[in-house]
């Protein structure tokens, strides 16, 4: 039998990592609520990999360092705690585990290395102008000649695409008597021809989603994850792994940290002390919220350790981080807000004084607006909820 | 299956706990007079003094049953599941722990305590007055100690023996007063979530030298441990009833039919639930983590206690009118356990100081840690 894993020992060997390894110019990004963009992930993900933990979730087998859920969980917490970056996620979280399960010999030899150092960069094709929250009412079409699928449609809210290198797709193959089915997984280079992106005009004023249009864009079957058809598996199996993903409240406890440390400088002395006091109570109801969050989440991680169903409680993890974020922002919003919200515009439309000091919190706030929407939409989280609540 | 909540600490004691209040909580309903139903909550005191529930915390050498933290939560847990309109936080672990104090000399009124036989209140410092009142002060007089003064809404046993008052600020005193002295008048009544309350004034009473229990920092530092004592088991005994009423508020629109359909069918409802689950959930992991940190030392972690207490007033607050508000005009009656329970969690965010209080708590510490820095 393996020795008992020393949790707190394994904890301070991650936080000396991440204090020595990671770059200054990194961490200071992180800090500063700097978007992170592919420049800054790349770097950080191939330092991570020549240390052997390019991927903390990922059996041994396939270059991942075999660590348990308690240690994943205090991964995330440390990098959160020591401002480095999340992993970009789309191929180690996502796909990987999906190419690691279903993949052929050759998918996985072909691109699981991709992935962990950080060569190839992946983006999600899933969601559609007519298929959001509902995303089995998609309608982008595969129709099969001889050993290439043809794709026509149009993918939207594609994170990342303008800097990824491959798209991991669900695209309609047939139509079934449920929507869920005839389904299918492609992945798609995204220098085929017939494939166009385009840029989302965000409220933040930030590059990062996408249109990805396809016109006939052909696709080698060898590209298929598993059969034809059984895309909404390897999709739900990919969402199932991520469950646990809410229970880091690591990085909503910095944010508040940076938040509170905003709040005394920006309306540091006499004359901003009521206007203070006001924000600092309004962070003290985030933190209480965030710390049931935390004291939920140990409680996830514990269960899977356990081999326990998670049931709800992704959901109610979601709900309670997503809000408590958004009000957070909202503070550091109203902190800087009379003195920059007047000057903030679009980053990519530069110009003079484009970047005044402390402009990342107003676009910050417009972003945050996102977390409710994204990864299943607060709506969507309730519904689940109350669906396991009534019992039907 | 619906949902059915999950108790904090469970077992014997919580199920115990749970039906003398669901027993008590039915019968006190029956009853209009309020004379009668406070004899009906002194018979429901009687009983669960027989069954050793105030003798709970209290040590074994002193003929308690020398109990954990853990068998007060499933107390607490049970009555406030059950509804019970008994001051069992108080009764069975704020007075305990204050009066452990004592010397050697003194141990009689513990043990009285632990039979449920001296039924005690206590006052802290800041208890409730109103503007024309005075707060209770000590003053010396021909080298007498006297007491003057009045507090309000101060929650109560049923016919209260004794009163325990923490007063002074430069030099506390913890005083055990009987509560038929000289000077000393009680009005008593039943506040609206069913339980015993009193106002009570001090006029000029003469301190006898052998209510002096305690003085100085010890009984400071003491009475901050049992309000955040207090505060702890309140917040659990909220979680439980919060738990109870998503429970019932479930069952109820799950039942109810309207425009044809279950108001379970409608999702505006089925949102409110949901959200009031979430906020449950928060607190009830806020709580348990505190529970753990309080179990696990010898101080009581009063950081995760203030944010756990913080939270119940936004939370318990929050089920408890959404709840009201599921239930249509039901919700604004008494008619209904769920909704009896909402208004008890509403109460029960005043007990050992509210929301602003600890969130006060927290912020001068928070800035303390600043200049300290």
């Amino acid at each position: 039998m393996a020795a008992p894993i020393d949790y707190d020992a394994f904890r301070r060997e991650v936080t000396e990592f991440a204090l020595t390894r990671c770059p200054p110019e990194i961490r200071a990004a992180v800090a500063t609520y700097r978007k992170l963009s592919r420049k800054i992930w790349q770097p950080w993900q191939e330092i991570l990999h020549e240390h052997g933990w390019g991927a903390p979730s990922w059996p041994k087998e396939y270059g991942g360092t075999g660590w348990d859920h308690q240690q994943r969980h205090i991964f995330d917490e440390v990098m959160a705690e020591c401002d480095c970056p999340p992993q970009y996620h789309h191929g180690l979280r996502h796909i990987g585990p999906v190419i690691i399960e279903f993949g052929t010999p050759e998918q996985k030899r072909r691109f699981l290395p991709g992935i962990l150092s950080g060569k190839d960069w992946w983006c999600q094709g899933y969601s559609e102008p007519g298929a959001g929250s509902d995303l089995a009412s998609l309608r982008t079409s595969a129709r099969r000649e001889g050993e290439e699928y043809i794709v026509e449609g149009q993918k939207t809210w594609t994170s990342h695409a303008h800097e990824s290198d491959w798209m991991y797709t669900l695209v309609r193959t047939s139509k079934g008597a449920k929507k869920q089915q005839g389904i299918t997984m492609l992945l798609i280079p995204l220098d085929s021809p017939g494939l166009t992106i385009r840029p989302i005009r965000t409220i933040d004023g930030w590059h990062h989603v996408n249109e990805v249009f396809l016109d006939s864009v052909r696709v080698p079957v060898a590209n298929r994850i598993g059969e034809e058809g059984q895309g909404w598996t390897y999709g739900k199996f990919l969402l199932e792994r991520e469950r646990l993903g809410g229970a880091n409240v690591a990085p909503a406890l910095k944010n508040l940290e940076r938040t509170r440390a905003l709040v005394a400088r920006e309306l540091a002395g006499e004359s901003n002390r009521l206007k203070r006091e006001m924000l600092e109570h309004r962070l003290l109801l985030a933190e209480a919220a965030l710390l049931g969050a935390r004291a939920l989440g140990k409680e996830a991680v514990a269960a899977v350790m356990e081999g326990k169903p998670l049931g709800v409680l992704p959901s109610v993890l979601k709900l309670s981080t997503s809000v408590t974020h958004q009000h957070v922002a909202e503070v550091a919003l109203d902190a800087v807000g009379e003195r920059l919200a007047p000057r903030f515009r679009r980053i990519d439309a530069g110009g003079p004084n484009a970047e005044a000091p402390g402009i990342e919190w107003v676009q910050n706030y417009m972003y945050m607006r996102v977390r409710t929407i994204y990864g299943g939409s607060s709506e969507v989280q309730k519904n689940v909820i109350a669906k396991q609540l009534f019992g039907a | 299956m619906p949902f059915l909540a999950t108790p904090l600490v469970g077992g014997d004691a919580f199920e115990m706990a749970q039906r003398i209040g669901l027993d008590a909580d039915r019968e006190l309903a029956t009853l209009a007079d309020p004379v009668d139903q406070a004899a009906c909550l002194r018979r429901y005191w009687d009983r669960i003094a027989e069954l050793g529930w105030m003798a709970t915390a209290v040590p074994e050498e002193l003929g308690g049953a020398g109990g954990s933290l853990a068998d007060l939560a499933a107390l607490a847990g049970g009555a406030g599941r059950g509804g019970l309109a008994l001051p069992v936080v108080l009764s069975c672990a704020v007075v305990p722990m204050l009066l452990a104090i004592t010397g050697e000399d003194r141990r009689t009124i513990l043990a009285d305590a632990a039979t449920g036989q001296a039924r005690i209140c206590v006052i802290f410092p800041g208890a409730a007055c109103d503007e024309a009142m005075q707060s209770p002060k000590l003053t010396v007089s021909d080298g007498h100690l006297t007491l003057d003064g009045a507090v309000a809404g101060i929650e109560t046993p049923p016919d209260p023996t004794h009163l325990l008052l923490v007063c002074g600020e430069t030099d506390p005193v913890l005083l055990l007063i009987p509560a038929d002295a000289r000077g000393v008048a009680c009005t008593r009544y039943q506040r609206i979530d069913g339980r015993l309350a009193g106002d009570w004034t001090f006029g000029k009473v003469t301190v006898e030298s052998d209510w002096i229990l305690a003085r100085g920092a010890a009984v400071a530092w003491r009475a901050e441990e049992a309000c955040d004592l207090g505060a702890l088991l309140t917040c659990i005994e909220g979680v439980s009833a919060m738990g109870a009423i998503i429970e019932q508020t479930i069952g109820y629109l799950s039942e109810r039919v309207q425009f044809g359909v279950p108001l379970s069918s409608f999702q505006a409802l089925r949102h409110r639930v949901a959200e009031m689950y979430v906020e449950y959930e928060n607190l009830r992991g806020l709580v348990s983590q505190a529970l753990r940190a309080a179990s696990a030392s010898d101080r009581l972690p009063w950081r995760d206690i203030a944010f756990a207490k913080l939270r119940l007033g936004e939370a318990g607050r929050f089920v408890a009118q959404e709840a009201i508000q599921c239930h249509g005009g039901m919700g604004m009656t008494e008619a209904l356990p769920a909704i009896r329970l909402a208004r008890r969690v509403m109460m029960a965010e005043f007990e050992y100081g509210d929301r602003t209080f600890h969130a006060n708590r927290l912020l001068v510490d928070a800035r303390q840690d600043d200049e300290a820095a």
